[in-house]
């Protein structure tokens, strides 16, 4: 509370008592009272106006202060009451049962909510666990009847299934996920073999570089995000040269980056800032079929929830690059003490 | 050739693992009553256990627990569940390995036979017409002479051998190398074979790999 914001909202109750003064002195002038007991009475009462004024600002002042601050500090700023203390006067008793009591209708809307979401994320991972059993059913009848036509429809499947996992692990903030030492190699491997079919039938060439290091991260969830960032390679191929997916892995003091650069069409400067946003699909998704505007999405969010950056750089026509960041520190390590 | 036990309650998925260890000439047995699992696992005394996570009535990690404190066989985790938690648990009661559903098949069939040479590798040396064979420093020797291999010629002939007298298709044998981090594509497939067929008639080994008319290529 500003004095000035005071005095201004006094400013009435100050005309009030001014006017007030104003008739007591007319009148006692009209019954010829002498000076001195003006002056007496002029004192009691201007001094008992400005004791009163004082009196009632400042304890209102401490209350109404702490609610401010309180509320600027807070990040649920709804938990506000329990944070102030009770006041003395009757408004703020009032304005602090009003507030607990929006405050705790409130916290119970927000655990409904999360209750219900939490349930709901719990429902799709068990659906995701229940349809990966045919899909992997059908997959070995594929290879067991040697009918590799299929197979491929199948990845497409299980790509997609992937997708609506990772899009809800993505928005939560459960720990559903484990940060250890994961080599890259045997990340990038897994996610290769995965789609070699269509790396081999569309000829693109793989180069590697440095994934003999490991990163702090989650293998699985690393594991969805390199396969994303492939998914793109492979969608916007440049038709003019030999294709080619260059990963490289390079190590610094206090980050391990991992490159991710593809010679295919790239990305619009105009669109390059925003190709994380969701549902953003750009140039490229209005010239190319298949952009939903979520898998960047989805990595941007997962990439954030690990703790890992990730930044793209891209000249059109030439080639995309997508960074990984990941921190490198020992705290993860139990075996390593402490100094 | 080994003995494997499928632990897996969905029924379709189980034939279908079974048809696939059973044409790579594996012997393999299946639990059905899952309430005597684990006493099935115990005295099976199976060369390797493939084990399911959610099965009814009994959780997998429980099963593997029990089973450890009695067995050193491996055992290979076969699950749809994919948290990284999961693993970090499966393995740290004793797993050996941790494969995700669905899976591709020659994936599983590659990390099937890593597993069983880890677990015999005391027992048994590997040799191929009496040369030792040296994985690690990719060379076959028969005591006085050395073939010195390259690493995917090292890692062409380690699968082919794994499959003696068997046809390994090219794309089983793509796949494995590029689960070993070399991502050649097929003509570089053709060209290393040659090259280690010939490195190896040099050496005295005539006719070791045939390549059969688009099926693949089998060790004799």
């Amino acid at each position: 509370m500003r004095m000035r914001d005071i005095l201004r909202d006094r400013l009435p109750a100050a005309l009030i008592t001014f006017g007030a003064w104003l008739l007591i002195a007319a009148f006692m002038g009209a019954f010829h009272t002498g000076s001195a007991l003006i002056a007496a009475v002029t004192c009691v009462y201007f001094i008992s106006a400005l004791s009163r004024f004082l009196w009632d600002v400042l304890r209102r002042k401490r209350f109404y202060d702490a609610l401010a601050e309180g509320s600027g500090q807070l990040d649920r700023k709804y938990l506000i009451s329990e944070v102030v203390e009770e006041p003395d006067f009757l408004e703020g008793r009032l304005t602090c049962e009003a507030l607990r009591e929006a405050g705790r209708s409130m916290y119970e809307d927000v655990a409904a909510l999360s209750r219900e979401s939490k349930a709901f994320r719990e429902f799709i991972e068990m659906w995701v666990h229940e349809i990966k059993l045919p899909v992997a059913a059908l997959q070995l009848m594929c290879h067991n009847d040697d009918n590799v036509r299929y197979a491929e429809q199948l990845r497409r499947i299980d790509d997609y299934i992937e997708t609506v996992l990772y899009y809800a692990r993505s928005g939560s903030d459960g720990k559903d996920y484990i940060i250890k030492e994961t080599p890259l190699d045997r990340v990038f491997a897994d996610t290769a073999v995965r789609h070699r079919a269509e790396l081999q039938l569309r000829g693109v060439e793989i180069k590697t570089d440095g994934l003999g290091t490991a990163v702090m991260s989650d293998s699985k969830w690393l594991g969805y995000i390199l396969g994303q960032l492939m998914g793109n390679s492979l969608k916007y191929l440049s038709p003019d040269r030999e294709p080619e997916i260059c990963v490289r892995a390079e190590v610094l003091p206090d980050r391990t980056l991992l490159h991710f650069r593809d010679n295919g069409v790239g990305i619009p400067a105009g669109d390059l800032p925003y190709i994380f946003d969701k549902s953003f699909t750009g140039e490229n998704g209005r010239t190319y079929s298949g952009a939903t505007g979520m898998g960047l999405y989805i990595v941007k969010k997962l990439c954030g929830r690990l703790g890992h950056g990730i930044s793209a750089d891209s000249v059109p026509g030439e080639y995309t690059e997508i960074t990984l960041s990941f921190g490198n520190n020992d705290l993860f390590r139990p075996d390593v003490t402490k100094s | 050739m080994s003995r494997i036990m499928i632990i897996e309650d969905d029924e379709v998925l189980r034939g279908e693992l079974s048809r696939l260890l059973d044409d790579q000439g594996h012997e393999t047995a299946a639990v059905t009553d899952f309430s005597r699992a684990a006493e099935q696992m115990r005295s099976s005394g199976a060369d390797l256990v493939l084990l399911d996570i959610n099965l009814p009535g009994v959780n997998g990690e429980a099963l593997l627990q029990e089973f450890r404190r009695t067995s050193d066989a491996p055992v290979i985790m076969l699950t749809s569940r994919t948290s990284e938690l999961d693993e970090v648990l499966s393995m740290s009661y004793g797993a050996d390995d941790y494969i995700t559903k669905p899976y591709n098949p020659t994936i599983l069939l590659l990390r099937i036979s890593a597993v069983l040479k880890r677990s015999q590798k005391l027992r048994v040396t590997a040799s191929y017409r009496g040369l030792r064979v040296d994985p690690a420093k990719g060379i076959l020797a028969d005591g006085a002479r050395e073939l010195v291999l390259t690493k995917n010629e090292m890692l062409i002939f380690q699968i082919l051998l794994d499959n003696l007298g068997r046809i390994v298709t090219r794309d089983e044998l793509i796949t494995a190398l590029w689960d070993s981090n070399e991502f050649i594509s097929d003509n570089a497939l053709s060209v290393n074979v040659s090259r280690l067929r010939s490195k190896l008639s040099d050496f005295g080994c005539a006719d070791a790999i045939e390549t059969r008319k688009k099926q693949g290529y089998i060790l004799l």
